[in-house]
């Protein structure tokens, strides 16, 4: 195996009697836009605090190129990050803000202004270099943030939900915009997010965190395709939730009883389950389809709303159980109650896209 | 409206409606207004009409020394009030607020105690034969005593101990509008300690700097009790000066003259400071 570019190593922070992180360990090669996802208070924040050097880890260690960064000083990392509110230097102007890592470092006047108008040109800011930050939107302001993040050339940017004081149009833009950058800049970055989508969209891997742990690690298709459990099918993308008992798996196929008494058979079973056990079964809205197919599983529903949207019809079904569902079929917008909504009516899924998890 | 009224000292130019401030108005000029016009009068009328006053003042080599002394006390006092209250007021800044709000009534219950109470404290502590020099002199640190009292080392102390709640408040207020997460992000683009504050914190915390330091030299201008029981011969300063004047020597002009110079003196440096102020509002900076 080549030797990994950032590699955190056990890390673990405790704050007193509260464990935070419990040893984390990723490898992250040169150039991986790597995603923490999770919940707030997940740990994620604090393991990328304890990359920039803000806190130092109960144990464990943060190599980078096989050199430890812990007892390095934050001032001395050279790494770059972007934070969740805005930290630009509000007596200095977009220029100098984007200066101000070269000036601290001494690097000659030409230099400066050369790297300053590549950067604002990166983040396509160049008309407001003479501005300062109080003049700018918070949209702007984070693109001079990056500006001045990656104007040293740090090996590493860190961004820790840089979007989120965003309103939802400009976080799509700016979005576009951190791909481009990953992709012309080539850096290595360490995003945290809260926000699937935005985890989805822009990262090679995604590390979903959960109560200080690492969930799963992998690609968001990984992640989406193959959950390695309940909380992350949860987590990413929409999810519907059935209660089922096990009944038996043979070659890998599982076989279930729902809680309204029908039986699925061909479930994919991912999880060791003894006879009997109670699990669930989740199945993704937009696995459900309103008209069968060949070797579908059918589920007997009462209609409670359908809406219509064009390219898909998103339909709110309750079980006999009393669960409600998620349906939004892809491509087969067929009516499903029309008028008589309340007669009941089945739905149907492919058994080998839903996912088995011990209830 | 009523400013610029006010600017031309017409009431009767008052615009309708403002009749409600007509006491505060009244009470203002009875108060303020008339005893300086009476003090500028008395400096160029007593004991004859003429600018003698005036000319005795700066004519004489004394009277510019005290003049000259006193200035130097101000700023030596502002200098160390600033220095001593710029990591007093980080840490206020920076401090759980539930603790904060402790330290920040034991700063004020200290503006409450009587001045002249703690002026004479200072002087037991501060004396040839005080707590310090004794305490020192117990410790083999020092063979003599070292002369802490009657001269500007026990001036400056004194005074900078009573204006430190006056630089430490506004300060504080400065400070706690900066985000510390600014700081980290100094650090992370590469900024030492010691560059995080002089390029940023220190920039950042002048509005706070400028306004209390003003505050603190203005008041030392005119300072009366603390220089007359620490200070020394040497170093009069005016306030003492006028006092002198006025009680010892009856001279009613010329302490009226120097008082009306301090009065002077104290609102071209008001009115630097406003220009100051004003003008970094419309720059769009702090």
């Amino acid at each position: 195996m080549t030797r990994p570019f950032l590699s955190i190593r056990a890390v673990r922070k405790a704050f007193g009697a509260f464990v935070a992180v419990h040893d984390v360990t990723i490898d992250v090669p040169k150039g991986e836009f790597l995603t923490f996802l999770g919940p707030s208070g997940s740990g994620k924040s604090t393991t990328l605090y304890a990359i920039a050097g803000f806190q130092d880890p109960t144990a464990g260690d943060v190599l980078l190129e096989d050199k430890s960064l812990l007892s390095v000083p934050s001032h001395k990392r050279n790494i770059g990050m972007v934070f969740q509110r805005y930290t630009l230097f509000p007596h200095l102007s977009v220029a100098e803000n984007v200066a101000f890592p070269l000036r601290v470092r001494r690097r000659p006047d030409a230099e400066v202004k050369r790297k300053v108008a590549d950067m604002l040109a990166l983040v396509r800011l160049e008309k407001f270099a003479e501005r300062y930050p109080g003049a700018l939107s918070g949209g702007q302001q984070q693109r001079v943030a990056l500006a001045r993040a990656l104007a040293y050339d740090p090996p590493i940017l860190l961004m820790d939900e840089p979007l989120s004081a965003l309103d939802k149009k400009l976080r799509q833009e700016i979005q576009a915009e951190i791909r481009r950058i990953h992709r012309e800049t080539g850096v290595t970055i360490l995003y945290v997010t809260h926000d699937q989508e935005e985890a989805l969209h822009l990262s090679d891997r995604i590390a979903l965190f959960k109560e200080g742990r690492i969930e799963q690690i992998g690609t968001g298709e990984d992640l989406y395709l193959r959950p390695a459990s309940e909380f992350v099918a949860g987590f990413i993308g929409n999810s519907n939730f059935l209660a089922a008992e096990h009944l038996e798996t043979e070659n890998g196929v599982a076989l279930v009883r729902l809680a309204d008494g029908s039986i699925v058979k061909g479930v994919k079973a991912t999880h060791a389950l003894g006879r009997g056990q109670k699990a669930r079964l989740m199945v993704r809205p937009e696995a459900f389809r309103l008209t069968p197919m060949e070797g579908n599983a059918a589920l007997a529903v009462e209609i409670v709303d359908t809406a219509f949207f064009g390219d898909r019809r998103r339909v709110v079904a309750r079980t006999k159980s009393g669960d409600e569902i998620d349906v939004r079929p892809t491509s087969d917008t067929a009516e499903p109650g029309g008028a008589d909504a309340a007669s009941g009516r089945q739905i149907f899924f492919d058994p080998a896209t839903a996912f088995l998890f011990p209830a | 409206m009523q400013a610029h009224s006010l600017s031309r000292g017409s009431v009767a130019g008052l615009p309708a409606g403002s009749g409600g401030a007509l006491p505060a108005l009244v009470l203002v000029g009875l108060f303020f207004v008339v005893p300086v016009v009476a003090l500028l009068l008395r400096s160029v009328t007593d004991p004859e009409p003429g600018l003698q006053n005036y000319a005795a003042l700066f004519g004489s080599g004394t009277y510019v020394r005290v003049f000259l002394n006193t200035f130097l006390v101000a700023a030596v006092v502002t200098v160390v009030t600033i220095l001593v209250a710029f990591p007093v007021a980080w840490m206020l800044a920076i401090m759980p607020p539930a603790l904060g709000s402790i330290v920040f009534g034991i700063i004020i219950l200290s503006m409450w105690t009587n001045l002249l109470t703690r002026t004479y404290a200072w002087m037991v502590l501060l004396q040839r034969t005080g707590v310090i020099n004794r305490a020192l002199m117990g410790l083999g640190v020092i063979d003599e005593p070292l002369p802490l009292i009657n001269n500007l080392t026990g001036v400056t102390i004194g005074m900078v101990y009573i204006m430190l709640p006056f630089m430490i408040l506004p300060l504080v207020g400065t400070l706690r509008a900066i985000d510390p997460m600014t700081l980290r992000a100094a650090a992370l683009c590469g900024a030492s300690p010691l560059q995080a504050f002089r390029r940023i914190l220190l920039p950042l915390s002048l509005p706070g700097i400028a306004a209390g330091g003003l505050m603190v030299f203005v008041m030392s201008l005119g300072y009366f009790v603390t220089p007359a029981l620490l200070g020394g011969t040497s170093n009069t300063m005016l306030a003492e000066m006028i006092a002198q004047t006025v009680q010892s020597l009856l001279n009613w002009g010329l302490g009226s003259a120097a008082a009306f110079v301090l009065l002077a003196v104290t609102m071209v440096l008001y009115a630097i400071q406003l220009r100051m102020v004003g003008a970094r509002r419309l720059a769009g900076g702090l």
